[in-house]
Order: structure tokens, then C-alpha cells, then sequence
């Protein structure tokens, strides 16, 4: 029963003529969760207001298992959101802020009651009902704003950068804590985020944002290993953006040119493509000292500077230039015996890659 | 005691603000002073001492008169200015439509324009509604005077208060108008009230809008107070101005009991 489809169709939102969502059509899964991700103004937090019901879209609609919601009053649509402030009732205790929904629907003292106490002990704060949202650390607060949204047993959850206000460590332990409780109770649930590890930490879909527009739908492995745009590419992990002219094809594929002393050998490129832009992942490439690597490779391959070697514990990162000047970035997992950074500022390397490492970006 | 008060700068501080309070207060407190001087004028240092003048004063049947219609009045004055004025700094905090800016200058403005000038005005508009009954002219002018103080500390306790919290209540199946009245109407309740204290207090000191308004069957005690001044100035005046005075400090200590002083006032 909890688990609603959710539907965009065409879902515009325009404020005095500046577009902060475009033409927006999305169908997110009964007992999914789908995460709304992009930099700041890129509509996401519109959208999501929009399926609340707090904002009214300027064109489209939203459905809820084919229902049309679009001009049911916010406070009909039995929704649970959580803001990242927490928004909890300051002049009432926790026991009251959870019960607050239960009252606005007419459920009785009693029953109240009762699924207060169930709602209290499923966000683990069973002795915390008689305190005032005060006298909670921002934690707390949140699993009380959990609470007070799972209570009404809601349609659908829906999260406004939840976890943002909380430091690192506790972030982290919440998203899985959330993510557990979400799959466990079945519930559709929208998020946004503008934090990407958020997204591909708990999200089933990620839709990344931009301008207003969707930029790509996809799970975390589709969105980070094959982003469709630039944009996408180098707002989910780090990438290495190449670009070039074909050179030569070979069956599906075909050999890029992209400076002199660097050429890519891409397995599947469009027969149209005249020009193209291939990103490659950080962690893809493999750093090795001049005269080490196999002299037979000469694509995916490039001899280069190290300009900055970085130690970050259980990674490296190394910044190469190539010699026509071109940056490279890799990500070196550091192996638990190894002392520090292998390679020096200023020594020279070779940086090369498997065909596969070569992803083809449609747009650029 | 806070560190920032300490050593030379606290012993300035606390000279300044006694000289400050002294400034403010003495006046006051000459007038008390007089209230009590067994004599026929008013004479300070007092002469003697004396409750005779306020029992003169409590006995006075146009004083009581006064005081009983200034209260109503106040009170009235305090209910309609709050409303219109809570609704209206609602309109003004959360509202976005076009002229809000000019809106709002223009709801503020009697504390800017001539308190003379807007008796006048009313008198003249007042007259040409013919609206005879000089009670409900006087509710009338003093709503008018009085609403831009309850907009004004409304305004800045709602500019306080997180928009997210009307939003989670309408999530959770409150309207609009539950959500004011269970969510954001206790976030602003020291606000409200100071600004409904003022506006009793405004109302009931009014003298330039009260002057036009007021006829000789209906005469609120700042006229009645003002008469009695020019014809005789006899201790019963500050007698008067006591009573005033004490009702002005139960006023406040109440809303310091209520709300808190320093909660209403920082809003």
C-alpha cells in the first residue's frame, strides 16, 4: 500500500520568466528511491517542492499511481519530508512534534499514542519523547523529523538535502541508517542532494540536473562509468576529458587523435562522429616508471611529468603533464604495505590504460 | 558577572546608563512626587504629605468617566490593530507580489507622518462618511495609529521564523490556516504581544489623533487630563498622571511575566 509510483509529466516551473524547472518528465518506481543531484539552482529543490505540493508547477503534472496530484493541496497529499534545518516545532517536545500529523488527521488520543511510541522507537529515541527539539544535537533531530514523517504513514518520502547540516562522520552512518530503513519499509522516496556520494551511496536512480533540465537518469554504475555529458562526467567523480579527431577506424571503433605524442583507441565509436571527446576515470590509469611498460602499446599510452603527487591515505593522487602540455589526472590506491607516494614531483612517467577505460561522450 | 563588564569601561558604562535612566525616570518621578503635596498647586519639593488627591481623583466622576472609556478604548484599539496587523506583517514577511516594498512603507507610515496631520485627516474623512458616533471614530483613528507598531514588531518576530516549519506542519496534513494558528502563531507570540501592549499603551496616551476625534460627551483621559491642567492645576493633575503611570508599569511587568520583556522587545 505504501509503495506509490510517482510521475512527472512535463513539469515546468518559471519565475517571472526565468525557467528553474524545464520540461521535466520522470517515473520513479513503487519502493524506489531516486535521487535528485546537481549543483545549486539547477531546479532540484523545485522539483521536489513540486511534487510536495508546495510550489504549483507553471505547466505539468504530477501523478501518484496515476492519480493526478497537481491541484491537490500540499496538506492532502500525504507526503513525509524531512528538511535539512530539520524543521522541527521548537515549542513542542518530540512526543508532540511526531504527533502532530496523527492530530491533523483526526486518529485518536490513544492511538495517537501508541504509534508515537512505535514511530519513536523506530528512530531509536524511545526516551528522548518529553524533550524539546532544543535539547537534541542535530542527529537526533533529524531521526525526530524521521519519525515525524514516517508516522503518517505517508504516500511517499521525500528528503530536502537531509543529511547536509550534519558533520562527516554521522552523514555517512545516516545514509546507510536511512537507506536501511527505506528498503525495509518499501516506501518511494525522492531525494536531493547536491553531494554525489550521497546520491551514489543511497539512491536506486540517480538523476543528475542541470539548468533546470534532466542531464541523465541512470543507476550509480550507469551514471559513473558512462556519463552521457560533459557536465555529468566531471560532476560525478573526476574525469579526464579528451578530445580529437578520428584518425583511423577499425570495425566499430576507431583510433582519436588528440595531440601528438597521444592517441586513444576507443572500441565503439558513432559512424557519424567526425570529432570526438572521450573521458577516462582517474582510477583507470596506471602510472609505471619510463622503460617499464610494454614499448608495443602506442594508444592509450603517453609519456608525462609528474606535477603533483598528492598522499591522501588510502589513495594517491598524481597530476602528470603531458609534453604538448595537457593535464592528466590518476588516483592510485596505495597498498597497505607501501610507504608513501612511489612517484616524485618532476620525475617522468608513463601513463597508459585499457580500450574499455575509454568512455565516448555523445554530448560535449 | 560577563567579562566585557568588568574593570574601568564597566564603571563608564554604568555611569552613562544611571545618568541615562535618571534623565528618563526624574521627570516621572517629580510628577509622583507632586501627587502627594499637601497644597493647592503644584509645588516641588512637595509640601507635606497627602493622599487626599487621589481620593479626590478616584471620586471624580469625569475622570472615572475617562478612564473607563480610554481603557474600552485601548482595548478595542488593541484588538483591531492586531486583527489587522498580524495578518498584514503575515502578508508583508511571506508574501511576494508586486508593490510589496511600497506596501509596506506605506503601512508603516503613521510612525512617520505628523500624528496631527492623520487626526485631521480622519476628522475630514470621518465627517464626510458621517460617521457621528464619536466612539467609534475615535476605535477607528486609534486602529489606524496603533496598527503600524503591531505590524512592526510582527513583522520582525515573523522574519524570524523558519518558513521550513510552516512547511513540514503542511506536509503533515495542516492547511494554511491550522498552520498559522498551531506553528508560527507561537513563534511570534512575544512579538504579538508587545506589539499588542503597544498599541494599548499608544492608544491610551494619545493626545493629536484623540484631540480631533473626541466631542465633550466622549473625552478619553488625555483630554480630560489636559483640561483639568488648563483650568486647574491643582496636585489631582499628577494624581492623575500617577494612576496613569502605575497602569503603564503593571502593563509591562505583565508582558515580562507573559513573554519576557527581553524576548518581546528583541523582536
Amino acid at each position: 500500500m505504501r509503495s506509490s509510483e510517482v510521475r512527472l509529466d512535463r513539469l515546468s516551473k518559471e519565475y517571472n520568466h526565468t525557467v528553474a524547472v524545464d520540461d521535466v518528465s520522470l517515473t520513479i518506481e513503487p519502493g524506489h528511491m531516486v535521487a535528485l543531484l546537481g549543483p545549486s539552482g539547477c531546479g532540484k529543490t523545485t522539483c521536489l517542492r513540486m511534487i510536495a505540493g508546495l510550489i504549483r508547477p507553471t505547466s505539468g503534472d504530477v501523478f501518484v499511481n496515476d492519480k493526478r496530484m497537481t491541484d491537490v493541496p500540499v496538506h492532502r497529499r500525504n507526503v513525509g519530508m524531512l528538511f535539512q534545518n530539520y524543521a522541527l516545532f521548537p515549542h513542542l517536545t518530540v512526543e508532540e512534534n511526531i504527533a502532530f500529523g496523527l492530530e491533523m488527521r483526526g486518529i485518536s488520543k490513544a492511538d495517537a499514542a501508541k504509534k508515537v511510541g512505535e514511530a519513536l522507537s523506530l528512530v531509536q529515541l524511545s526516551s528522548f519523547g518529553k524533550r524539546y527539539p532544543a535539547q537534541l544535537s542535530g542527529g537526533q533531530q533529524q531521526r525526530v523529523a524521521l519519525g515525524r514523517a514516517l508516522v503518517i504513514e505517508p504516500a511517499m518520502l521525500l528528503l530536502d538535502e537531509p543529511l547536509g547540516a550534519l558533520d562527516k562522520g554521522l552523514r555517512e552512518s545516516m545514509q546507510v541508517e536511512l537507506r536501511a530503513l527505506q528498503r525495509r519499509l518499501g516506501l518511494t522516496t525522492v531525494m536531493v542532494t547536491h553531494d554525489q556520494d550521497e546520491a551514489l551511496t543511497m539512491a536506486d536512480k540517480i538523476v543528475v540536473m542541470r539548468d533546470g533540465k534532466l542531464e541523465q537518469v541512470g543507476s550509480a554504475t550507469e551514471i559513473y562509468q558512462r556519463p552521457s555529458s560533459k557536465f555529468v562526467a566531471q560532476f560525478i567523480g573526476a574525469s579526464n576529458l579528451f578530445q580529437g579527431p578520428v584518425e583511423q577506424r577499425n570495425g566499430n571503433g576507431a583510433v582519436i587523435r588528440v595531440s601528438p605524442e597521444l592517441s586513444l583507441q576507443v572500441d565503439e565509436v558513432p559512424q557519424s562522429a567526425s570529432d570526438v571527446m572521450v573521458s577516462i576515470r582517474p582510477e583507470a590509469i596506471v602510472v609505471e616508471r619510463v622503460g617499464q611498460s610494454p614499448a608495443s602499446q602506442r594508444a592509450n599510452s603517453v609519456t608525462a611529468l609528474v606535477d603533483q603527487a598528492i598522499y591522501r591515505g588510502f589513495v594517491s593522487h598524481y597530476y602528470l603533464k603531458t609534453p604538448s602540455g595537457g593535464q592528466i589526472i590518476v588516483f592510485e590506491q596505495n597498498q597497505s604495505q607501501q610507504a608513501g607516494l612511489r612517484y616524485a614531483v618532476g620525475e617522468e612517467v608513463v601513463a597508459r590504460w585499457e580500450s574499455p577505460s575509454n568512455h565516448v561522450i555523445a554530448r560535449h | 558577572m560577563d567579562e566585557r563588564f568588568s574593570g574601568f569601561g564597566a564603571y563608564i558604562l554604568y555611569t552613562v546608563t544611571a545618568g541615562m535612566m535618571l534623565f528618563i525616570l526624574a521627570p516621572l518621578l517629580l510628577v509622583m512626587a507632586a501627587s502627594v503635596s499637601d497644597s493647592y498647586f503644584v509645588t516641588f519639593p512637595p509640601q507635606g504629605f497627602t493622599l487626599k488627591w487621589y481620593a479626590k481623583v478616584l471620586q471624580d466622576r469625569d475622570f472615572l468617566e475617562a478612564m473607563r472609556l480610554s481603557i474600552l478604548l485601548a482595548l478595542g484599539t488593541t484588538a483591531g490593530s492586531l486583527l489587522l496587523g498580524v495578518p498584514a506583517a503575515f502578508a508583508l514577511v511571506r508574501g511576494k507580489f508586486f508593490g510589496l516594498a511600497a506596501i509596506k512603507g506605506f503601512l508603516l507610515s503613521p510612525l512617520i507622518f505628523p500624528a496631527l496631520v492623520t487626526g485631521l485627516a480622519l476628522l475630514q474623512v470621518l465627517t464626510k462618511l458621517g460617521s457621528q458616533d464619536a466612539r467609534l471614530n475615535l476605535l477607528i483613528g486609534h486602529v489606524v495609529v496603533t496598527s503600524p507598531y503591531v505590524i512592526r514588531t510582527v513583522v520582525t518576530s515573523l522574519q524570524l521564523v523558519d518558513e521550513n516549519l510552516e512547511d513540514a506542519a503542511r506536509t503533515l496534513g495542516a492547511n494554511r490556516l491550522t498552520t498559522f494558528w498551531r506553528v508560527t502563531l507561537p513563534q511570534i507570540a512575544s512579538g504579538v504581544a508587545a506589539g499588542g501592549l503597544f498599541a494599548f499603551m499608544v492608544s491610551f496616551d494619545n493626545y493629536p489623533v484623540t484631540m480631533w476625534l473626541a466631542n465633550s460627551e466622549y473625552s478619553p483621559v488625555p483630554l480630560v487630563l489636559m483640561r483639568q491642567l488648563v483650568n486647574v492645576f491643582d496636585p489631582s493633575v499628577p494624581a492623575m498622571s500617577t494612576i496613569i503611570i502605575l497602569m503603564a508599569m503593571v502593563g509591562v511587568l505583565l508582558l515580562e511575566k507573559l513573554v519576557g520583556l527581553r524576548r518581546a522587545l528583541a523582536a
